[in-house]
């Protein structure tokens, strides 16, 4: 191999891919495109299908060079026609130019800032991430590109859907564990949910940012109406979809929107969603296992009030419109009010008016005496 | 009473002054009492409303930091004890003069108030050419007197249970606090319309009546105002003794 001239069969074959790619383009037919040439790959694993071949790195570390043919016939990016030297540009022959990295940490931490090249609007967004604020903390174990999305075997990552979570697990164990406890966890590991949130709903993807801060806890209730306020998918399963604005208007939502207007980076306590109903642990309001079932629900309100009694659950009207069944005092209290109200303004202001009309009515007609 | 008080110029027209006879309407202690209920209810209207409608940008710009949020709570809350003092005396002084079988019933409403609002009303559509006579009190001002009285009640006690809604959830059923929520957001503005449109017209716009803070009302407004009482006071005809003023 060291013998052969590799520039000019590197020329070649870039041409030849070039010349097959352009001919492709020319030869479009509706049967679909051949899948792209990919002479570079086949030339690297002619040394890296070997699956010993492997260095030691001075950290000493063991580290593999052996890559699979059939990883990369699943990946994205192979069957697109993007080769090997797309990422690994220091490459451009054998022998290799010789690697200056202590471990293999370092050398993936190196490596993935080539995915910046083509996408660059996700790389820039992880670099705002709260992962990316660990590893600059000095935690080199902090996700990048590489560890969510894979190096050679790049797939897309929601396919299946579940696949998110499996992802996040390798570090987020517990956690994920939790939410596959939960209604929604539960539907996604059940058949592939597409209406429940995974991870990356909640969290985001690229730019994840700390979901323990005050910013996050304000913007809370949005983020769960994203789904919990739209009609359409929550008839689906029989919800309703009115908790979110019943909630903007009862005692913890007024003051969350407040602090989320005027100071949202000051913690407030007043509570949020997830503070009744959990976090990665949401139930259905029957499960038994639910913060907010009726059994457990005084236990969840004396979280913040703790000198509660047994009538005190009943304070809070819940996610319900009023009404004579649930909530009859306050039925009754504004049954009252929508009528007497208005009987109020309306008979102060006629009774007013009238008076102004005859007062004036009665001067005139004085003066005109 | 304070009948020795004098009679306080700027109320009636100058050239008048040395020679109108006035009459007691409010003691002093009556006027301190409607001071108070002024003021506190102001101050309680002021600090209730920025937190009634919190997600206006005004009420905000009020509460510009959860101190202030602290802050005009507290306000509130003295206020309301304030408030609440006054009405204990006031309920107090009732009983007190009740128990002595004292107390006047110029206030109770009557027949005679349906009927005085029924004539009123026939006036005022142009059925008849006449008001009718009043007595010490007339129906305008027994309505101002019981709305007000029921209010200042149901604001009490609502925003009591709202205060220590745990304390109160101890016995009452847990919907009486959503129920006292409502009820004290709503009738503070039911109050407060009633206050601005229907008090404010009569003591300011109809005519300018100040005898709650000057406690004497002119021998004029006596006649025209409350013609009944007048004559009881003077056993003499109103209506003669008005000069200029048509029937």
């Amino acid at each position: 191999m060291a013998t052969r001239n590799p520039h000019r069969q590197t020329f070649w074959l870039i041409a030849a891919g070039a010349f097959v790619l352009l001919l492709s383009l020319l030869l479009v037919s509706p049967a679909g495109a051949e899948p792209p040439a990919q002479e570079t790959e086949k030339y690297c694993l002619s040394c890296h299908g070997d699956t010993d071949l492997s260095m030691t790195l001075p950290s000493g570390e063991v580290l593999s060079l052996y890559i699979s043919q059939d990883n990369l016939d699943h990946s994205v990016h192979s069957s697109k026609g993007i080769e090997c030297e797309a990422c690994h540009n220091d490459i451009t022959t054998f022998p290799h130019p010789e690697l200056k990295y202590q471990s293999a940490r370092e050398l993936s931490r190196a490596f993935y800032q080539t995915c910046e090249k083509c996408h660059s609007a996700n790389y820039q967004k992880a670099q705002d991430s709260m992962h990316a604020q660990a590893a600059e903390a000095g935690n080199l174990d902090a996700p990048i590109c590489t560890d969510c999305h894979g190096a050679h075997d790049v797939r897309p990552p929601d396919e299946p859907r579940s696949l998110i979570s499996e992802t996040c697990r390798q570090c987020h164990t517990e956690i994920v564990d939790t939410y596959r406890q939960s209604v929604h966890g539960a539907a996604l590991m059940a058949d592939e949910n597409p209406d429940v949130p995974v991870c990356t709903d909640c969290h985001g993807v690229h730019n994840i940012q700390d979901p323990r801060t005050a910013q996050f806890r304000v913007a809370e209730p949005e983020l769960c109406a994203g789904c919990h306020a739209n009609a359409e998918l929550m008839g689906k399963y029989g919800l309703s979809s009115d908790v979110y604005s019943i909630y903007k208007h009862s005692w913890h939502g007024v003051d969350i929107s407040v602090y989320k207007a005027k100071w949202p980076t000051i913690w407030h306590d007043s509570a949020v969603c997830s503070d009744c109903h959990g976090i990665h642990d949401i139930r259905s309001t029957d499960d038994p296992l639910s913060k907010v079932n009726p059994d457990n629900l005084l236990t969840t309100c004396q979280q913040c009030h703790p000198s509660a009694g047994p009538n005190w659950t009943d304070a809070w009207t819940g996610h319900n419109e009023i009404s004579l069944e649930r909530t009859p005092f306050l039925f009754y209290v504004e049954k009252f009010y929508t009528s007497f109200t208005p009987f109020v303004l309306w008979a102060c202001i006629i009774y007013v008016v009238l008076q102004i009309i005859r007062a004036t009515v009665d001067r005139v007609r004085r003066n005109l005496q | 009473m304070s009948g020795k008080r004098k009679n306080t110029p700027g109320t009636v027209r100058p050239q008048e002054v040395q020679h109108e006879k006035t009459f007691p309407r409010f003691s002093l202690a009556q006027r301190w009492e409607h001071a108070i209920l002024l003021l506190s209810g102001l101050v309680l209207l002021l600090t209730g409303l920025p937190q009634k409608y919190r997600e206006f940008s005004i009420s905000q710009d009020l509460l510009s930091t959860p101190d202030r949020i602290e802050l005009i709570r507290q306000i509130h809350h003295i206020a309301a004890v304030v408030l609440a003092l006054e009405v204990a005396y006031h309920l107090g002084r009732i009983i007190y003069l009740m128990a002595k079988r004292r107390l006047p019933g110029d206030l109770l409403p009557t027949w005679q108030d349906v009927r005085d609002a029924g004539q009123m009303l026939q006036y005022l559509l142009f059925l008849r050419s006449d008001k009718p006579k009043f007595g010490r009190y007339n129906f305008e001002q027994k309505v101002t007197y019981w709305f007000l009285f029921f209010g200042v009640l149901i604001m009490g006690i609502s925003g009591l249970i709202i205060w220590f809604p745990i304390q109160f959830t101890k016995f009452l059923p847990g919907g009486v606090v959503p129920a006292a929520k409502l009820a004290h957001s709503t009738e503070a503005v039911v109050a407060a319309i009633f206050i601005i449109v229907w008090h404010v017209y009569h003591v300011h716009v109809e005519r300018t009546n100040l005898s709650m803070f000057t406690g004497r009302l002119s021998e004029e407004e006596m006649r025209i105002f409350h013609e009944k009482e007048y004559e009881r006071l003077t056993s003499q005809s109103a209506s003669k003794a008005r000069p200029g003023e048509k029937k």
